[in-house]
């Protein structure tokens, strides 16, 4: 099967997702499929939930922590300014405070403890995690494309939601419990139904926002997910670990795309034994490829003269992904 | 609300003298667990407070606000040292 039959066969599938390791062209593949998909008519938005983005990069445009910004008709592209977002986060929460006990100034103690809850290092991933949640609920474009963090990342990721929902699950049963202990008081003393339970309810708007996040990550009927894998022996035996770990997670595989393929035609030229060993390595790896992912393996992509940045670049990708007339 | 409220009856005095009796107690049982759980709840979200990172502080912040008041009493019910006449209490 090619990929552009993946996608016209599988037209629910609005949640696209490349993952690999770092460097062998998610990025450059989601940038791809965004632009053959809005040349198709359809809404895209592709958007990074890498802290060291590189869509700025791929489409030569400013675009880090500006929302989403229109690349052209029908493609719009979102860097997520994590830092930025973590500021407003605390000062959001500054407010509330302020707010809710008329104060002028934090205590202390809490000021310090929302400044060292910033610093943790879980922050920033938990951020933009969070933040696709408003992404994604908007649902303003036919597909959203994840342009995915490289592998081990994205691993915690998905491990991150899992581990969140239980834990929010058990403080949500304490929480009951305690409303529970507060009611058998309130109807001893005979007094007025207790306050409803504020923490409660922000517990489930919390879990509300996670299972969100990370359904889509595992919904097999709105999401594929491809494998970006380069016929080289550490890359097939990481992908094929990887590949494992995230059926664990239920994250619904869809394929294979073998990038950084050097032509095969130039072993017919003059070419130096350099080159030439290069080849007879690639040519091991491609059918050890074809043989670990048999029919998943639904493109390869030559290694380009040049790099990709730049739409024209990018049309180029797009038409060898699937293929040209789109 | 236009009633006048009712002078207390001498019903309401039964029922009082029966809750003193019978309910208080309990009442203050339920108080005081439901005490110690919010204490837990606070370690729980919060711990980094005391130095004990339990779990990922983004959606723990989201918390916080509610928990403010309690803070002080909660730091100083974990951090004070315990003797024999806290398990009469």
């Amino acid at each position: 099967m090619s990929l552009k039959e993946v996608f016209e066969q599988n037209p629910n599938r609005r949640y696209i997702m490349f993952g690999g390791k770092g460097g062998l062209g998610k990025t450059t593949f989601s940038a791809a499929t965004a632009y053959w998909l809005a040349k198709q008519g359809h809404r895209v938005l592709v958007f990074s939930v890498d802290p060291q983005a590189s869509l700025s990069d791929i489409f030569k445009k400013d675009i880090f922590g500006k929302g989403a910004v229109e690349i052209m008709p029908n493609l719009y592209a979102q860097e997520i300014d994590a830092d930025k977002r973590i500021k407003e986060y605390q000062e959001e929460i500054r407010q509330k405070i302020r707010d809710m006990y008329g104060m002028e100034e934090i205590p202390e103690e809490i000021e310090n403890y929302i400044q060292a809850a910033a610093a943790e290092p879980a922050m920033e991933e938990s951020a933009i995690f969070d933040e696709v949640v408003d992404i994604v609920v908007g649902g303003e474009y036919d597909y959203y494309i994840y342009d995915l963090v490289p592998l081990g990342h994205a691993l915690y990721y998905l491990s991150m939601a899992s581990v969140y929902d239980e834990w929010i699950d058990k403080i949500t049963k304490l929480r009951e419990e305690m409303a529970e202990y507060g009611q058998v008081a309130a109807v001893m003393q005979r007094s007025k139904e207790t306050e409803e339970d504020k923490i409660l309810k922000e517990l489930m708007e919390i879990k509300y926002r996670i299972n969100t996040s990370s359904s889509i990550l595992t919904d097999k009927q709105k999401t594929a997910f491809f494998f970006v894998v380069i016929p080289e022996e550490m890359i097939i035996l990481d992908t094929q670990k990887a590949a494992g770990l995230f059926a664990k997670f239920d994250v619904p595989l869809s394929g294979y795309i073998v990038n950084r393929v050097i032509p095969k035609e130039l072993g017919e030229q003059d070419i130096p034994e350099y080159l030439r060993n290069r080849l007879a390595m690639q040519d091991t790896y491609l059918t050890k490829i074809d043989k670990t992912f048999g029919q998943e393996v639904l493109a390869r992509i030559p290694e380009f003269e040049r790099d990709i940045t730049g739409l024209p670049m990018i049309e180029r990708v797009a038409e060898v992904m699937f293929g040209g007339g789109a | 609300m236009g009633d006048e409220e009712k002078k207390p009856g001498f019903m309401d005095g039964v029922k009082s003298v029966l809750y003193g009796m019978a309910g208080h107690d309990m009442a203050r049982y339920a108080l005081k667990t439901r005490g110690s759980m919010e204490h837990l709840f606070i370690l729980i979200t919060m711990g980094d407070l005391l130095g004990i990172p339990i779990l990922p502080p983004y959606y723990s912040l989201r918390l916080l606000p509610y928990v403010v008041p309690q803070i002080s009493t909660w730091k100083r019910r974990m951090l004070r040292e315990r003797d024999l006449t806290d398990a009469l209490a």
